[in-house]
């Protein structure tokens, strides 16, 4: 006679395999419909933040720019330019063959090859998983090496004690800064760094922020349907940060 | 009589624990009010947060600048939002004033820190917001731009 409270060889197989699966296999195949990082999770290689700018629709004189990102970070001097911090500025360059005149924002450039970070002599800074080369405050040293090493001036040094720092951004002296592509809100899963957001306001976006990784995202779709050039090719460091439009 | 002596065990068991947790209605800073000083006890008990808050504000310092990983438990952000006195009028003191929170257990034990020499020492909703001044508006660097340019076409026309 069959004893109902024992299970059968087979039963046991079948309910164990679908408690198993409904732990570990089920979950996996939903795909996962929130973009954002969770606050507790590690960035990872399957983001690849990324800027792209339209050189032809940024504007000579606007600066909505450079002062949303002044904002953003706290980063006030002290009425110096030539020792000031700057994270993104405004050039403008002129073609020699031409005398065409273009304004474009020059920050970060986002390198995969960093060579800031082959000269940092403490690993302070860094690429982080996602694409940002940002700099560990807390193991810079100051030695300036990937100031030098930066062949787009992008990076400044705090010379000065600093007091009004902004939560999002801290920063001081002592330690190299630049363009973070504002990690502290992309983190808590903003879509916009502070630029981008600005000039869109502004009605001219210039600058388009966004994940390579995602076929659909802004970036993308900017790249895909614009010719886009990184800035000095022949140095192959690869730039996640593409100008289009000259 | 053996109902008081339990009443009595009773009230033993349940005040003791929340007395020892407690700071002993001690005040967090000298001067002002924070939340902290209203609450039972911090993101983990208070014996452990004395001997090892700076254990967790480093391991959580390396996984947000590193990893990118923003939880709230140990961030200094966090201990700046609970821990920071408010005065009369209701703005806050910055947590390494003298009196404050930070600082008077700092001098105390004779350990200088420098987190505030970069983290803001107020929290994120009352950090004053520094406008732009516009000193950094339309700084042309004219020589690198040229160099970019030069190389730039240089390498289009070798192409």
């Amino acid at each position: 006679m069959k004893d109902s409270a024992r299970l059968t060889r087979r039963e046991f197989m079948v309910k164990s395999f679908t408690a198993i699966s409904t732990v570990y296999i089920i979950p996996d195949l939903i795909p996962k419909a929130v973009a954002s990082k969770p606050l507790d999770a590690e960035v990872s290689a399957k983001t690849e933040w990324a800027i792209n700018v339209d050189v032809t629709k940024c504007v000579d004189g606007c600066t909505a720019c450079v002062d949303a990102c002044v904002d953003e970070n706290g980063l006030y001097g002290f009425d110096r330019p030539e020792t000031d911090s700057q994270w993104i500025r405004k050039l403008q360059i002129k073609d020699i063959r031409t005398e065409q005149v273009t304004t474009l924002p020059m920050m970060c450039q986002h390198c995969e090859n960093p060579p800031c970070v082959d000269v940092c002599p403490t690993g302070a800074s860094f690429r982080r998983e996602d694409g940002i080369v940002m700099v560990n405050q807390h193991t810079c040293i100051g030695c300036r090496y990937c100031m030098m090493a930066c062949p787009f001036k992008a990076r400044s040094f705090v010379h000065e004690n600093l007091t009004e720092q902004v939560t999002s951004s801290p920063r001081g002296k002592g330690c190299v800064e630049s363009c973070n592509l504002c990690v502290n809100r992309i983190d808590h899963g903003s879509e916009t760094t502070a630029c981008e957001e600005a000039c869109m306001k502004e009605g001219h976006n210039a600058i388009t922020f966004g994940d390579l990784a995602n076929p659909d995202s802004r970036v993308s779709l900017a790249i895909k349907t614009k010719p886009s050039r990184r800035l000095r090719e022949d140095l192959k460091l690869k730039q996640r940060v593409t100008y289009s439009g000259f | 009589m053996p109902q008081l002596t339990k009443i009595l065990a009773i009230a033993i068991m349940v005040f003791i624990p929340i007395s020892s947790y407690s700071h002993d209605n001690e005040k967090h800073s000298l001067i002002g009010e924070s939340k902290a000083d209203k609450l039972d006890q911090c993101v983990e008990p208070t014996e452990v947060m004395q001997k090892k808050h700076f254990e967790f504000l480093y391991h959580q310092r390396d996984n947000t600048v590193e990893k990118g990983i923003r939880t709230k438990n140990h961030s200094l952000a966090n201990c700046i939002d609970c821990h920071v006195s408010h005065d009369e009028k209701g703005e806050a003191i910055p947590v390494n004033a003298e009196g404050q929170f930070c600082q008077t257990c700092h001098v105390k034990t004779a350990v200088n820190i420098d987190c505030f020499t970069c983290h803001a020492t107020v929290p994120r909703d009352s950090a004053s917001k520094i406008k732009s001044t516009g000193y950094n508006k339309n700084i042309h660097i004219e020589s690198a731009a040229h160099n970019l340019v030069k190389y730039y076409k240089e390498n289009e026309y070798e192409r």
